[in-house]
């Protein structure tokens, strides 16, 4: 277990900036996810954190001891760190145990050890039964538990894992999330995870940082991430929402065809001027009839659209007056049909204030 | 008629003059046993030639092994131009590879004389000598001549009649010989050099003038006019006796004629280079080159021999019967750059 | 990022590509502006190579044969590759074979048998030719350009068929799909469609050409001489005459390197344009063409090249080689084992000769292998800034003639303090000079085809860079590596242009031998030794074969 630091680590490639002062402390054995779309800076990150790229500005730091920095990088081999690939890296004139056996045979242990240990971890991984096997002769899933084993048999400091579930199919991919949440917590290994896959992400980590074009945008626990997201990002990119525009006048927050009082909102006082708003589909109860409001907020409108996907009603609900196009999940028992007037009703408590861009 | 006692002591002398005149040439020179000693802890030496072909100068090292065991001699044969080239680098790189120089270029022993390459050595066999070929030594004692041949008027019999082939060298230039006629190349060889010279001298320059309007094909050695008969490409040339006759040994349509305005008679010498490895072994190998066994074995290949006591091959004729021509040293020193130039103009090549 | 101790390594390497490449350059190009005397700055060699309007013509003489045998390569080489790539022609083992042969042969030795072929007066097709007409004469003459041409392009077109077809085999059938269901027939569709996706390849390939026929010597030696005319090879050869101008011939040599310079520079601009086969994709299958009755006209005529290039000189060198006088034409009472005999056994140089052609070929194929991958590592690892000049470092060679690097490489190691000369080493560095660019395209592409991945988890495992070549980049190139020692290999046991300066006494190569052979009328051991040196050859890439597959060959890409 270590204590992994990143102090606004930079880093540049010509005109461009791959990744912009990220900075993120890691505590002893606790899983990040690096959360992103394509071209976000993640695996730049990873790169930097491994030792394969230095940053051009910025420090990473292992233990207190700097191992990056634009002068100097620690390189890969004296890191003490493991690493699983998008393309696993299984070494094709190898076999399974001969694979996971490499890193102990660079660090010097004895023989006999070694054996012992790799089979360990192969029956860890379930992989005992192929140890002899080469990975041609294996599935994906196969070589991506060897990649696993590999990596986690040197007992590692940190573990990185750069995209490893992309080249499996959907049903493997669920399964090997939670097989890769399971080795962390029996080895307790601080582990570094990129992905752009959000499920995942959600699954497997203590803590998100959803990047955007290098930069981080936000670090949270899932559900922090999940329910309050700070930018218009990472609420768009973290599950589906309704993002609404609304403006701070007096007492009221106004918004396009409603009015909500301010004070129904959590944080009333950092409401200033206009400010945007994640609301999720979930947190929109659908009604043939006025509430009873309370707190919430009660708009009327049309429902514009609807589809069905068997475990929940996808609607969207245009409010009256507004050009608004409000989505709204609901139960498959809660049916409504195209046209149908219908009451929104929404939860203050339940809309997240975004930060100004 | 019986053999009374007092016939006895004659017959016998008799006999072992006999004996002794029939023997073969085993006779040694003086210091042949010490120098041959010398030379067999230097081991081995190498044979830069451009004298015959490879496997006469093959023959001539295998022959040198067996008369004098535990020398070996290693040659590499090629044109003129190309030994002189060797012995040019090497020298230029201060390298000792050569322990013997065989052009057939006299050119080429006035420039190695003149930069130094080469060391004296005056052979005990220089008696054995013929003595028309003295006048190509050199005063200093640097080079020696060693071999001798001839270059004549050959033919492809299976196209050529005896009464048709060419009878002097003019009639090369005859019609009806266009396109059919092979030479070599002055700037390539030193023998065709040699036979140019002597026949702008004869002739003059419009010899080759002539020459050219019967578009003969141009190879580099004269031993290219022996691939150029045999393939029936050309079917007269100005080819050398040696080569074309050993050709013909071995079966292909050949034959020689000896002009009656003069063959062009060959003497090329040999020299020990100044930086030789070997040079006890290179002497050694002069004197062979001079004694009767190393004639004899030129002979078999068809060479000329330069042994006054040599006998030719049977075929050919000796070199005493034969109407020979050939210009002076110097007349080859100036000469062949000289017709170099012009054999370019003129032919272009 | 190189913090660790292998950039010593690298250092050292980068060092030896340099002597290689740049030292013998430089000298050369020191020599052409050096007095030969004096040693002072002088133009004076300039002028005695340009000022004879003889040596301009041979520079001209060489820009025709050059671009004649390009275009003549690319009419052979582009027809039988598309037939054997993209058609349902039969008999395709066959022609590949034949142009393997081809591939094999030395161009000195086809052109002796192409002498004996068509020479203007005996050649055998012309006397069949005038047995069949009556004709007094045939019309075939190997002493011309013409004869000089045809000599050339048939030992050249390989490289236009290698490179065709490589670049045919990438193209997805759908591509003429889309074309013939908009209604165009078979040979439009090729025309149209087809050939012009494989148009980079053939541009490289007729360069490729350009530069090996104007470099040539041997064929030109024997060829052009009595054609009576000289090509830029040949006056080179002249100038290292008696007495020897090495200075001269450096000034001569350089507008020749000025000229490949150039026509590099094309290349690569032609060839940079990848997007035309990535854009043909891998997707899709290929189907092969049916051409009907058409598709023996296409044996045919794939039969009648390699007859040119391979069976008709075979036969001709096959009866040389057994024959007593070879003057006299086949028949049974002409046969005798006696030639190769004394090639094999009483010529103790054929012997030392053979012996030396292949061990400089191997030891020349490794340095050249190994250097050549190190230096693609390097470039391909970034492992110091401005990799891409060693790129161009190791391609060099491609550009400068075997004539031209043999005088370089005279006039770097002939004088101290660096003096190779006279040892076995000087041939085989110059080998290794001369076939770096082939060795570095194949490693480049091997390791391309190596995941960066597969390296990097050795590396975060704790293996250094070096280990990590050593346990799985190295085992991993092992099919790639052994195909291109083989594509280096063939080429350097019968190299000749550089030799021929470089070469002394125990240091003689086949080819030097073959050659000095040529001028002696021997034309029955010329062809034994020559078939020697093809059977040995052919052994070898038998051997290639069975170690790694019938494709290995293929592996020569576009830049």
């Amino acid at each position: 277990m270590s204590r992994l630091v990143l102090t606004d680590v930079s880093r540049r490639f010509g005109a461009v900036t791959a990744v912009d002062r990220f900075s993120l402390i890691l505590t002893p054995g606790e899983f990040v996810s690096l959360l992103g779309p394509s071209g976000c800076g993640k695996t730049t990150t990873l790169r930097m954190i491994a030792g394969f790229l230095a940053p051009s500005e910025g420090t990473i730091a292992m233990d207190g001891r700097v191992v990056s920095s634009p002068g100097s990088s620690l390189p890969p081999e004296k890191r003490n760190m493991s690493m699983i690939f998008q393309s696993y890296a299984i070494w094709p004139n190898m076999t399974v145990a001969e694979n996971v056996a490499f890193g102990l045979e660079v660090r010097r242990r004895p023989k006999a050890e070694i054996r012992e240990r790799v089979g360990r971890i192969l029956e860890v991984v379930q992989m005992g039964h192929l140890a002899s096997r080469y990975p041609q002769e294996l599935s994906g899933g196969q070589q991506q538990r060897v990649a696993l084993a590999r990596a986690i048999v040197v007992q590692p400091a940190v573990l990185l894992l750069d995209e490893p579930l992309s080249n499996l199919d959907a049903n493997l991919r669920e399964e090997m999330r939670y097989e890769i949440r399971r080795l962390h917590d029996e080895f307790h290994i601080t582990t570094v995870y990129v992905t752009h896959d959000q499920a995942e992400a959600m699954v497997a980590s203590d803590r998100i940082a959803v990047m955007n074009q290098g930069r981080v945008e936000q670090v949270d626990a899932p559900r922090a991430l999940y329910a309050r997201p700070r930018t218009r990002f990472v609420a768009g990119f973290i599950g589906r929402t309704n993002l609404l525009d609304g403006e701070s006048r007096g007492d009221d927050v106004v918004f396009d065809g409603f009015t909500i009082p301010r004070r129904a909102f959590p944080e009333p006082a950092a409401i200033e001027g206009r400010v945007g708003f994640s609301l999720r589909p979930q947190s929109i109860v659908l009604h043939r009839q006025p509430p009873p409001s309370t707190r919430a907020a009660v708009v009327p409108g049309r429902l514009v659209q609807r589809a069905y996907l068997g475990e929940h009603w996808d609607y969207t609900v245009r409010p009256a007056g507004t050009r608004l196009a409000l989505r709204v999940t609901t139960r498959p028992h809660e049916v409504f049909e195209v046209d149908e007037k219908v009451w929104l009703e929404l939860d203050p408590s339940q809309m997240a204030a975004l930060q100004p861009e | 008629m019986t053999l009374s006692h007092r016939s006895l002591p004659a017959a016998l002398a008799i006999l072992i003059a006999l004996a002794l005149a029939t023997a073969g040439p085993v006779l040694a020179f003086d210091g042949e046993a010490a120098l041959h000693e010398a030379a067999k802890k230097e081991k081995e030496f190498t044979w830069y030639t451009a004298h015959y072909n490879s496997e006469t100068a093959a023959a001539l090292c295998q022959g040198f092994e067996k008369k004098y065991p535990g020398v070996k001699c290693n040659y590499i044969r090629t044109t003129a131009q190309v030994a002189y080239q060797r012995l040019a680098q090497d020298q230029k790189a201060g390298i000792a590879q050569a322990s013997v120089i065989s052009s057939t270029d006299q050119s080429h022993y006035t420039r190695m004389k003149k930069d130094g390459w080469l060391q004296p050595y005056k052979p005990k066999n220089l008696p054995e000598l013929v003595d028309a070929f003295r006048a190509f030594n050199d005063p200093d004692d640097q080079f020696v001549a060693t071999a001798a041949g001839l270059v004549l008027i050959t033919y492809n019999t299976s196209v050529v009649s005896a009464t048709e082939a060419p009878k002097k060298w003019m009639d090369l230039t005859d019609p009806k010989w266009k396109g059919k006629v092979s030479i070599g190349h002055p700037g390539f060889s030193g023998y065709v050099g040699t036979w140019v010279v002597e026949m702008k001298k004869l002739y003059g320059w419009d010899f080759f003038k002539k020459l050219e309007q019967n578009k003969p094909r141009i190879g580099r050695s004269i031993n290219d006019t022996v691939t150029m008969l045999n393939a029936k490409e050309s079917i007269v040339a100005a080819g050398p006796a040696a080569t074309t006759l050993e050709s013909k040994a071995k079966g292909n349509p050949l034959a020689v004629v000896y002009p009656e305005d003069g063959a062009i008679l060959m003497v090329s010498a040999s020299g020990i280079v100044k930086n030789a490895p070997a040079p006890n072994a290179a002497r050694l190998f002069i004197e062979y080159l001079l004694s009767r066994e190393g004639n004899e074995v030129m002979v078999q290949q068809y060479q000329d021999p330069v042994n006054k006591h040599v006998k030719p091959m049977a075929g050919a004729r000796p070199l005493t019967d034969v109407k020979t021509i050939r210009p002076s040293a110097t007349e080859i020193e100036k000469g062949i750059p000289e017709v170099k130039e012009l054999f370019r103009e003129t032919f272009g090549i | 990022m190189a913090s660790d101790r292998s950039l010593v390594v690298w250092l050292l390497l980068i060092a030896l590509l340099l002597l290689l490449v740049i030292n013998p350059l430089a000298r050369l190009l020191w020599a052409s502006f050096e007095h030969p005397d004096t040693g002072a700055f002088t133009l004076e060699n300039y002028a005695a190579a340009y000022g004879r309007w003889r040596n301009v013509e041979a520079l001209i003489n060489s820009m025709i044969v050059g671009l004649s045998v390009a275009v003549v390569c690319t009419i052979f080489g582009v027809p039988m590759a598309w037939a054997v790539s993209r058609t349902d022609m039969p008999a395709k083992s066959l022609v590949w074979a034949a142009v393997l042969g081809t591939f094999i042969m030395p161009n000195y030795l086809g052109a002796v048998a192409w002498i004996l072929m068509a020479g203007p007066n005996a050649g055998w097709l012309n006397r069949i030719y005038s047995a069949l007409t009556g004709a007094s004469a045939g019309p075939f003459n190997v002493y011309s350009m013409t004869g000089l041409v045809l000599v050339i392009s048939c030992y050249s077109f390989p490289y236009m068929f290698v490179f065709t077809r490589s670049a045919l085999e990438l193209i997805s059938s759908e591509m003429e799909d889309a074309a013939s269901t908009l209604g165009a027939g078979a040979l439009r569709t090729t025309l149209r469609v087809t050939l012009p996706l494989a148009l980079p390849a053939i541009m490289g390939a007729f360069i490729v050409v350009f530069l090996e026929a104007i470099a040539l010597f041997g064929s030109p030696a024997l060829i052009a001489l009595p054609a009576r005319f000289q090509v830029m090879t040949t006056t080179l050869w002249q100038m290292f005459e008696f007495p020897p101008r090495v200075q001269v011939a450096a000034a001569y040599a350089m507008p020749l390197l000025l000229i490949t310079v150039f026509l590099f520079w094309l290349q690569y601009r032609i060839i940079a344009r990848k997007g035309f086969v990535a854009l043909t994709g891998k997707g899709g299958e290929r189907r092969l063409m049916h051409l009907g009755p058409w598709r023996w006209v296409m044996l045919g005529y794939c039969l009648l090249i390699t007859s040119l290039s391979f069976f008709m000189p075979m036969a001709v060198i096959l009866q040389a080689a057994f024959a007593r006088a070879w003057g006299r034409g086949f028949s049974w009472d002409n046969v005798t084992l006696r030639n190769l005999r004394f090639v094999l056994f009483d010529q103790t140089a054929t012997r030392m000769a053979t012996l030396n052609t292949f061990v400089y070929a191997a030891a020349a194929s490794l340095i050249a292998l190994g250097l050549a991958l190190a230096i693609a590592y390097i470039v391909a690892r970034r492992l110091v800034p401005f990799g891409r000049v060693l790129t161009y470092v190791a391609m060099a060679p491609f550009v400068i003639p075997g004539i031209v690097l043999a005088i370089g490489f005279y006039a770097a190691y002939t004088a101290k303090p660096l003096v190779l000369y006279g040892t076995a080493w000087i041939l085989i560095l110059a080998f290794a000079t001369r076939f770096l660019p082939i060795a570095y395209t194949n490693s480049d592409a091997a390791l391309r085809s190596i995941n960066p991945e597969l390296e990097d988890a050795a590396r975060i495992l704790g293996g250094s860079r070096l280990l990590a070549l050593r346990r799985v980049v190295a085992p991993l190139l092992q099919r790639g590596l052994a195909g291109a020692f083989i594509l280096v290999f063939i080429p350097a046991t019968r190299e000749l242009s550089s030799a021929i300066f470089l070469y002394t006494t125990g240091t003689q190569v086949l080819s030097v031998l073959l050659f000095d052979k040529s001028d002696e009328g021997n034309f029955e051991l010329l062809s034994s030794m020559g078939l020697i040196l093809v059977a040995v050859t052919v052994a070898m890439v038998l051997l290639g074969f069975r170690l790694i597959g019938r494709d290995f060959l293929l592996r020569r890409t576009a830049t």
